[in-house]
């Protein structure tokens, strides 16, 4: 399995550390008190995740990744964070509760599950994987996927964008009304 | 010819951060940081399509991902929205405070 | 004659139908009218079908179907009318006795508040009577059956607000429903066998059944029988049925319904003679009932109760009768028997009615020299009974005892019973004559008596009690065996009398010999205890006295074997189950389900968490069963 080339070496190595990276940051989002430093793991995590999608061949996905996921998703989180400003969680006092201890043991049955999943019905077939040409996870690929084979999906998600930019608005302006009203 | 380690290595990441994203929204109680393990889990099913496509040579998985980034977009958006709006309303942003649709 | 026999049977229930559209518009003396009319309509059908059947060459049966009342696949049961020799003299006798005692009713009732109910109800039950003897089936005959027992009920209860009269009523309609179950249990026996219920095609059916079978079926309808005729066992309801009016009894529970029993056995005789045990059995309970009646009779102080043990104990004469198989023995007392009884009741209505409705004997003392008429109506109807000769019981109790004394041992042991009975016959009838009619009357009776304008009561009251005189004193003389015997004859195509029951010259004259005899000896015993000279006193005999009083204890037996245990049962049903269970299931069903919807609120938390952890396990599950699936 060891592929002892050199290329396969530095392969390993970038995939433990984006992995690592990748674990960590997760891990970091669900635990820290302030929202601000879970923003900031998330998009540690999605940096990492992007790196795991190169090993992948997925180019465009990666980059995508970047872009959106990390320059414009998280920016909004980061700016709401700022305006609802600090907040700090209540402390875990008195030891996990039963709840954080049955969404321990929740969390844990779904990994396992999961694993079990993917091991009892694809088991043999995922050790080796079949080559790919070099259009594979390109930019053109995927565009021509989107206009050809994908055209619905490619128009459905942007009617759900339409309808989340109008819901947005909505949601952002009526209250300031109402606000108002209920304060004066 | 796929170097490093095999798909399943991938796709036990994606189960591990599915499965911690799960965890993030069952405990906290800030709702920004819930959705931001939301994302985790959105994440994580980004992570395992991709492996798959790539282990098939088939695109429609990445045209999955992407699909899958564009709602989460999308949801991330309202779901920001929502949680301005209550705080305007001068409400705890608590999970468990907020139990009661009324107003 | 045909159309004679279908006005017979239609024209009552026309009645009933006219007073009934009426109802209080039309006056009360016209309802008692049209009651009237429509019986004596009827008794016009019967002799025309009468004269009809007579004329006829052939005096077999003749059916005529109206229609088809039930069908149910291959069984069909046709509405049908029989005319032939039993059933145009059973006519007569329900049509003609009717009519006199409704005419008498109209004097009894007058003033009463309910008077057309009654005639109404008059009506219904000579139409049952009338389908009862007409009907061309055995179901049809089940009808007629059901319903008199029904009108029984109505007219027994007539004064629905003395407690005495309901519950009254209520016996007589429980008795008689078990009677009609055993009998519908017999007939469901022939139509599982067979493929219809006429006369004819039972009796095929019944002489192709096994003996167990036909026994079954002879005693269900036996068991019915029994039950409308009063006899032991289920005899306890005659004398309490003395509650309804005075007419009631003497149509219903002397001269008509009683005797459908007899005319049953009479008219289904083919099966009695297939199981023989159940005729024989039937002849044993006639027996019995006419010696317990007869001695029930003399403690009586009630003067209707005493008729009516009477009329228990000539119904075990008749039933002794068709039991041996003398059938036109049989049907002649019967005949006779509904003359006079019916003459005793309404010399006893008489009475009743002129001295302020007054029926215990202890205080109607010395009635006669007030009330001569009655007197001598029912001194001559008293002879009748007793079968002193000339009258008309003569002629027709004493070839009963002697077809029996000509039939096997047993015979000889119905006959020593009728010829007791003969004797006590002639001892209570006239201890009832000598305690009311002779003699000065009571202070009771002076205060009391009331005549209608100085006679002793409406001519609608005295003439059906003088016609009925004549028919007692001189109804008797149509046949007397074995001189002449037309009913013997008129009856021979339908029900010939078995050869075992022909009675020999020398039994008739010996019979005829010995019991008016006793009869004459019982009326002088009578005289000698209660007449004006009081030579012999009662006997004191107090465990008999108790007995009799207490009318063999038979209902204090039923009190115990059935109407506890089944109130017992009622009560630990009621108390174990019905209130800790049904009563409060309702309430219980209520409240748990309030309760569940409680709990199942608690799901609504109204808490993301919960709900995101829900979802999650439930994807879980769903991941897991998809796996084990695949």
């Amino acid at each position: 399995m060891l592929a002892i080339t050199a290329g396969g070496v530095v392969v390993w190595a970038v995939w433990v550390i984006a992995g690592f990276a990748c674990l960590a940051s997760g891990l970091a989002v669900v635990s820290f008190t302030n929202p601000f430093y879970s923003a900031l793991a998330l998009i540690g995590n999605l940096g990492s995740l992007a790196v795991l999608y190169l090993l992948l061949s997925a180019e465009f996905v990666a980059a995508a990744q970047v872009l959106v996921y990390a320059g414009a998703v998280m920016v909004m989180f980061l700016f709401v964070t700022a305006y609802v400003g600090p907040r700090h969680e209540p402390p875990w006092a008195g030891g996990p509760s039963w709840k954080t201890l049955a969404a321990v043991l929740a969390a844990g049955a779904i990994f396992v599950e999961i694993i079990v999943a993917i091991g009892l019905t694809a088991g043999g077939r995922l050790r080796t994987s079949p080559e790919v040409g070099s259009v594979f996870g390109s930019p053109a690929w995927i565009g021509r996927l989107f206009l050809t084979d994908h055209l619905l999906a490619f128009e459905i998600t942007s009617i759900v964008l339409l309808v989340a930019a109008i819901g947005g608005v909505i949601l952002g302006s009526h209250t300031r009304r109402a606000v108002r009203g209920e304060m004066g | 010819m796929l170097l490093g380690p095999g798909v399943v290595w991938y796709l036990g990441i994606a189960a591990f951060l599915f499965a911690t994203g799960a965890f993030g929204v069952l405990v906290r109680r800030n709702p920004l940081i819930v959705l931001l393990s939301l994302e985790i889990m959105l994440n994580g099913a980004n992570l395992a399509l991709i492996a798959f496509s790539r282990h098939a040579g088939n695109g429609a998985g990445q045209i999955f991902a992407l699909s899958v980034m564009a709602v989460a977009a999308a949801e991330v958006c309202v779901g920001l929205g929502l949680v301005v709006a209550i705080h305007r309303r001068r409400l705890a942003l608590d999970v468990d405070a907020l139990s009661e649709l009324r107003g | 004659m045909i159309a004679g026999a279908w006005l017979c049977l239609i024209a009552p229930l026309a009645g009933t139908v006219l007073i009934l559209l009426g109802g209080t518009r039309i006056p009360r003396r016209a309802a008692a009218w049209i009651s009237t009319i429509s019986v004596f309509v009827a008794f016009a059908g019967a002799v025309w079908s009468f004269f009809g059947l007579r004329a006829n060459a052939s005096h077999d049966a003749h059916i005529s179907t109206a229609y088809t009342w039930l069908a149910a696949g291959s069984f069909k049961v046709p509405m049908q009318v029989l005319v032939d020799p039993l059933s145009t003299m059973m006519m007569l006798i329900v049509s003609g006795v009717g009519a006199l005692i409704v005419l008498y009713s109209i004097g009894y009732m007058d003033g009463d508040d309910e008077e057309r109910r009654y005639f109404a109800y008059m009506s219904l039950f000579v139409f049952s009577m009338l389908m009862l003897v007409e009907g061309g089936n055995l179901l049809l005959l089940l009808v007629g059956w059901g319903l008199v027992g029904l009108s029984s009920y109505l007219l027994i209860g007539f004064w629905h607000e003395r407690p005495s009269a309901v519950a009254a009523a209520k016996k007589a309609f429980i008795m008689n429903a078990f009677g009609d179950a055993t009998m519908a249990l017999a007939l469901f026996v022939l139509i599982a066998h067979g493929s219809s219920l006429g006369y004819s095609e039972s009796f095929a059916t019944a002489s192709h059944l096994s003996q167990t079978t036909v026994n079954l079926v002879a005693l269900g309808l036996l068991g019915g029988a029994v039950a409308k005729s009063a006899q032991i066992p289920l005899q306890t309801w005659l004398p309490d049925a003395m509650e309804g009016p005075t007419p009631v009894s003497a149509l219903i529970h002397a001269a008509t319904m009683v005797t459908a029993g007899v005319y049953l056995i009479a008219r289904t005789h083919p099966i009695f003679e297939d199981a023989p045990t159940i005729a024989l059995v039937a002849a044993g309970l006639g027996a019995a009932t006419l010696l317990m009646a007869g001695l029930i009779a003399l403690v009586q102080t009630d003067i209707k109760r005493v008729i009516a043990y009477s009329t228990m104990s000539q119904i075990g004469y008749m039933f002794m009768a068709v039991g041996v198989g003398a059938y036109a023995n049989g049907m002649f007392h019967l005949m006779t028997h509904a003359f006079f009884k019916a003459l005793l009741f309404m010399t006893a209505g008489l009475v009743i009615h002129a001295i302020a409705d007054e029926q215990d004997i202890r205080k109607l003392r010395g009635v006669g020299k007030l009330m001569p008429l009655t007197k001598w109506a029912f001194l001559l109807g008293a002879l009748a009974l007793v079968g002193i000769p000339a009258f008309s019981g003569f002629f027709s109790k004493d070839p009963i005892l002697a077809a029996d004394l000509h039939d096997h041992w047993y015979g000889v042991v119905f006959w020593l019973c009728g010829l007791v009975g003969a004797f006590l016959t002639g001892l209570y009838t006239f201890r009832l004559y000598f305690i009311v009619f002779p003699g000065e009357p009571s202070a009771f009776v002076r205060e009391h008596l009331h005549l209608h304008h100085g006679k002793e009561g409406p001519w609608t009251m005295l003439v059906p009690v003088g016609v009925l005189t004549v028919l007692a004193v001189l109804g008797g003389w149509i046949q007397f065996q074995p001189f002449w015997e037309p009913i013997t004859h008129w009856l021979a195509p339908v029900v010939p009398t078995e050869p075992a029951a022909v009675a020999t010259n020398w039994d008739d004259a010996i019979t005829s010999l010995i019991a008016p005899i006793l009869g004459a000896l019982g009326i002088t015993v009578a005289w000698a205890i209660y007449g004006k000279k009081q030579l012999l006193a009662v006997p004191k005999i107090p465990w008999l006295q108790r007995l009799l009083e207490h009318k063999f204890y038979f209902d204090e037996a039923y009190d115990w074997a059935f109407y506890r245990p089944a109130v017992a049962t009622a009560t630990l049903w009621r108390r174990d189950f019905e209130e800790p269970i049904v009563l409060t299931a309702g309430s219980d069903l209520g409240e748990g389900t309030l309760e569940l919807g409680e709990q199942t609120q608690r799901i609504q938390t109204g808490l993301l968490r919960t709900y995101v952890f829900f979802l999650g396990a439930g994807m879980a599950v769903i991941a897991v069963v998809f796996l084990l699936v695949r």
